[in-house]
């Protein structure tokens, strides 16, 4: 087993306890992704005020929902094509939520340089997921490049639990051009070979 | 030869996670991120000057 499979595995089961307790009070999933997106902006704010460990411990939580909530929908027989919409739409609010968290507490520092370096990885960001979802309209997938949600996610983390913020805004910010570029790349190269 | 295709493969990523070359990047990226002295890249939050900071300092 890898290192990062390793760790993955870890965290798995304390999570299977807590989708084994969603599924029998029957949550529906719907309302535990909304529940993740309202704990994001909780962790946006941590972010805004420069509590950072508090802010590292938010994120855990919003992302406990974040992971459940397709799980949980497996096992109740709730998945649904309106539910991957509802969880991708609303993954986006959180990225934002935490980006713009860190954009008000750099421009409360008077730091226009991290501003703007903050404003750059939230708009990589969000390009990121939507070249792929554009691009799997159009090639039936784009999987490619590193910087995807969850390195995106557990990066954050990192960055607030150890107080590394703006280190882990370069590596984001740098690998979610190179994820770009990437996908640009690959579906031209995709959509070339069909002719 | 060799070098190119590891930057290229580093640059094109297609590797799942849980693979060997997920781990490698995975351990790069927390080394910048842990190692790198928070200076130098003007951190307006870091309150400690990380490892290679202190080492800095120590060997001074």
């Amino acid at each position: 087993m890898t290192f990062t499979g390793a760790v993955g595995a870890t965290f798995l089961l304390p999570l299977r306890a807590i989708i084994a307790f969603c599924v029998a009070l029957r949550i529906h999933p719907n309302i535990l992704t909304l529940t993740g997106v309202v704990v994001s902006a909780a962790a946006g704010w941590t972010l805004a005020i420069g509590e950072f460990r508090l802010a590292g411990c938010v994120m855990v939580l919003a992302n406990i929902f974040d992971f459940i909530d397709g799980k949980v929908a497996d096992r109740l027989n709730l998945s649904s094509r309106f539910g991957g919409f509802w969880d991708s739409v609303m993954d986006r609010f959180s990225d934002l939520f935490l980006l713009i968290g860190l954009i008000y507490l750099y421009a409360s520092l008077g730091r226009t340089d991290y501003v703007l370096i903050t404003s750059l990885t939230l708009a990589f960001s969000v390009i990121t997921s939507y070249s792929r979802a554009r691009a799997e309209s159009v090639i039936p997938q784009c999987k490619v490049g590193f910087m995807e949600r969850p390195e995106r996610i557990v990066l954050f983390m990192i960055g607030a639990f150890t107080n590394r913020m703006a280190a882990v805004l370069w590596v984001i910010l740098v690998l979610s051009v190179v994820t770009v570029i990437d996908r640009i790349y690959y579906t031209w190269r995709e959509l070339q070979s069909e002719r | 030869m060799l070098p190119v295709v590891i930057v290229w493969n580093t640059l094109f990523w297609t590797f799942e996670r849980t693979t060997w070359q997920y781990d490698l990047m995975v351990i790069a990226i927390l080394a910048f991120v842990w190692l790198t002295p928070p200076d130098w890249l003007f951190d307006p939050m870091a309150n400690s000057p990380g490892l290679i900071g202190l080492l800095g300092t120590l060997t001074k």
